[in-house]
């Protein structure tokens, strides 16, 4: 029951808020969405909730049930909800029947997209700029998923546990980009970009190394030691938040 | 004063990470060593206080070998024991009789000590604790402080890491230390299961000031232990022969059941020791574990030239002062530069940091300062100091001090990757 909970948090506060995120940085992800207007709620029985808008080529992602949008979808539970990011479940429009064809003809397009770059191959990283989005993606992915899973994982809430309250930032050099996590008595935060005076830093070489961290093809201990990656400040809290990092294949099947 | 590089050692490096997993493991990892690229990874040569890397740089050793270190490297007292023994016999069928003597050394030592029994390595004998404390009193949990380091064995390590089951801690219960009414709590609601408690003589966590008993508590604890047939494990392994000859147990004034020992035994030589008290021997005889090299000759030979040596001239006492000369000393050169330089723990084994830099990364670069002019500093972890170490080391270090401070003085160092 909490894994599929976890899983559900993760799949839309980790992975379906990246769509801002593609939209911005992939052209073809901006074209797709180009003249969509519409916003779509996700609203999980006894589980999170999130609101997407689509205005004219932008796309914004808010935790939650905000204003009025012209669609929203209800599921009976995580687990309903876990189905259909898999493929295999059908939602049930609570509001604008007359969307569902977009739902089902023209969001799957941007959801594809999505998908295209959270499951990388080594055929796909060859190219620079597939790499320089997924990397972005996976960053975001990692930290926004980190923090549901140091919230409600019972192993990963031990290890959350064990961190000392203050930010933990990931950098990739020279020029980003960067998230971060900020643990503060019991609660965490996570966000993208830069944060002044962290408690731990961890800084990645280039893109290339990063997404080899990301992708779970780097061995972290080597990169630090040869100077592909620095830690630096309270490295404990590092250790730990890689140990929950470690633990996100398990809920996204990869 | 110039600084380090590192070219030969950096082409080493590369090499071991194509072979060894991490290139370096454990707990000699680079990737502790904040950064990396102002430490030696590979020890060339050593002698006395100091250490020579493969770049041919001189180190005055802070680490000793992570504690193992305690009379100087290449002790002759120890080396020409341990060669007598060599010419012998080491590692054969049968035990040899230095066995016997290094108990019976052991034994007359350290008042906590009715028996001793040898093995390798500081988790060897903590198990074999816990299992003859489990076997004593048919019951299954195990009592240990939050932070406490016994070990990697699944037990000893935190939920989550890699390797260890969630089962693995299913009989473990951390409490924070100096938290008498935490421990009657967990007497209380698990009477009549809990097995053992265990403890470092003083708490030495990572990244955090040492923290000494509050007064009383060890005897609290001890009263509570035999209120309830809970047996009292003290994991002397780091800090053993850094206090007091008798044991840190007696340095403090308690008397544990069963002590754990190790580092400092033989100055280096792989041997580690539990010993106890005369009511747990039976236990200890029948509950099996061994090892394939828990027999060797040559350890117990130089642990047994070691310890009589480091009785002779009370080698904790030498450490404890030399300690406190040098860290008082090194507080006052913070001072000259604004720094308050906060030493905790004993000062034969302290746990330095900057004040007032929370993140402790002033505290790294001013340890990564040090190293690169020769002086071994690491931001972490607790330091040791050796009864080998010299006035000239100790004056030479002072100076690498002041320069080390003067160099992290009103600098904003880069990040260096």
């Amino acid at each position: 029951m909490i894994e599929s909970l976890v899983k559900a948090n993760i799949h839309l506060y980790a992975v379906m808020r990246n769509l801002p995120d593609l939209v911005a940085n992939d052209p073809v992800a901006a074209r797709t969405v180009a003249r969509w207007r519409i916003g779509i709620q996700f609203v999980v029985w006894r589980g999170p909730a999130a609101t997407l808008a689509f205005d004219d080529g932008t796309c914004v992602f808010e935790r939650g049930r905000h204003g009025r949008p012209e669609l929203v979808l209800g599921f009976i539970s995580p687990g309903h909800f876990n189905r259909m990011m898999d493929g295999k479940g059908i939602p049930l429009p609570l509001r604008g029947f007359k969307h569902l064809g977009f739902m089902r003809h023209e969001f799957p397009r941007i959801a594809d997209r999505l998908a295209f770059f959270l499951k990388p191959t080594e055929a796909k990283l060859a190219d620079s700029r597939y790499q320089a989005v997924n990397t972005r993606l996976a960053l975001a992915t990692a930290v926004f998923a980190a923090r549901e899973l140091a919230l409600f994982d019972p192993v990963c809430r031990q290890i959350a546990g064990r961190i000392r309250d203050g930010a933990v930032l990931l950098n990739i050099l020279p020029d980003g980009p960067a998230a971060h996590l900020i643990f503060s008595a019991g609660d965490i935060t996570a966000g993208l970009g830069d944060i002044q005076r962290p408690m731990a830093r961890i800084d990645f070489r280039d893109l290339s190394v990063a997404n080899d961290f990301l992708n779970a093809r780097l061995d972290l201990f080597s990169a630090i030691a040869g100077g592909d990656v620095a830690i630096r400040g309270l490295t404990p809290m590092i250790t730990n938040l890689t140990l929950i990092f470690d633990r996100i294949p398990g809920y996204l099947g990869r | 004063m110039s600084t380090y590089r590192y070219p030969k050692r950096q082409e080493l490096f590369r090499r071991a990470a194509g072979v060894i997993p991490g290139g370096i493991y454990g707990h000699f990892s680079p990737a502790t060593l904040v950064p990396p690229s102002a430490y030696p990874f590979f020890t060339a040569r050593a002698e006395g206080a100091r250490f020579w890397d493969v770049d041919g740089n001189t180190f005055i050793d802070y680490m000793c070998a992570y504690g193992p270190m305690v009379m100087g490297y290449g002790a002759p007292h120890v080396e020409e024991a341990a060669e007598a023994q060599r010419r012998l016999a080491d590692c054969t069928t049968g035990a040899a009789p230095v066995m016997v003597d290094l108990a019976e050394l052991l034994v007359d030592m350290m008042p906590a000590a009715d028996w001793a029994f040898f093995a390798k390595n500081g988790a060897d004998v903590v198990n074999f604790a816990i299992m003859i404390a489990r076997d004593a009193t048919g019951r299954d949990k195990i009592v240990m402080i939050e932070g406490a380091y016994h070990g990697t064995t699944g037990w000893m390590q935190g939920p989550g890491h890699h390797g260890v089951i969630e089962a693995d801690q299913h009989q473990v219960i951390r409490i924070p230390w100096n938290d008498v009414p935490a421990f009657e709590a967990v007497l209380d609601r698990h009477h009549g299961d809990v097995a053992a408690f265990i403890s470092t003589p003083y708490h030495i966590p990572a990244f955090a000031d040492s923290q000494m008993p509050a007064e009383g508590y060890w005897e609290k604890i001890q009263a509570l232990c035999r209120r309830h047939n809970v047996v009292l494990i003290v994991d002397d392994i780091r800090h053993g022969f850094r206090l007091d000859m008798a044991g840190s147990s007696a340095y403090f004034g308690f008397s544990p059941d069963l002590t754990c020992l190790g580092n400092a035994m033989a100055n280096g030589y792989p041997i580690s020791a539990l010993v106890g008290c005369e009511a747990l021997k039976s236990t200890a005889a029948r509950v099996f574990h061994t090892g394939s090299y828990w027999f060797q000759a040559v350890p117990m030979a130089a642990a047994k030239a070691n310890l009589v040596k480091m009785g002779e001239i009370n080698a904790p006492q030498v450490m404890l002062t030399r300690g406190a000369l040098l860290f008082d000393a090194m507080v006052n050169i913070a001072t000259t530069y604004g720094y308050d330089l906060k030493v905790s723990g004993v000062p034969s084994m302290p746990y330095l940091r900057i004040a007032d830099d929370e993140s402790l990364m002033l505290h790294q670069d001013w340890c990564a300062e040090g190293t690169r002019r020769g002086a071994y500093f690491t931001p972490h972890h607790n330091w040791f100091i050796s009864a080998a170490h010299t006035d000239a080391d100790i004056q030479q270090t002072l100076e690498i001090v002041d320069e080390a401070f003067k160099a992290i003085k009103g600098k904003n160092l880069p990040i260096e990757c």
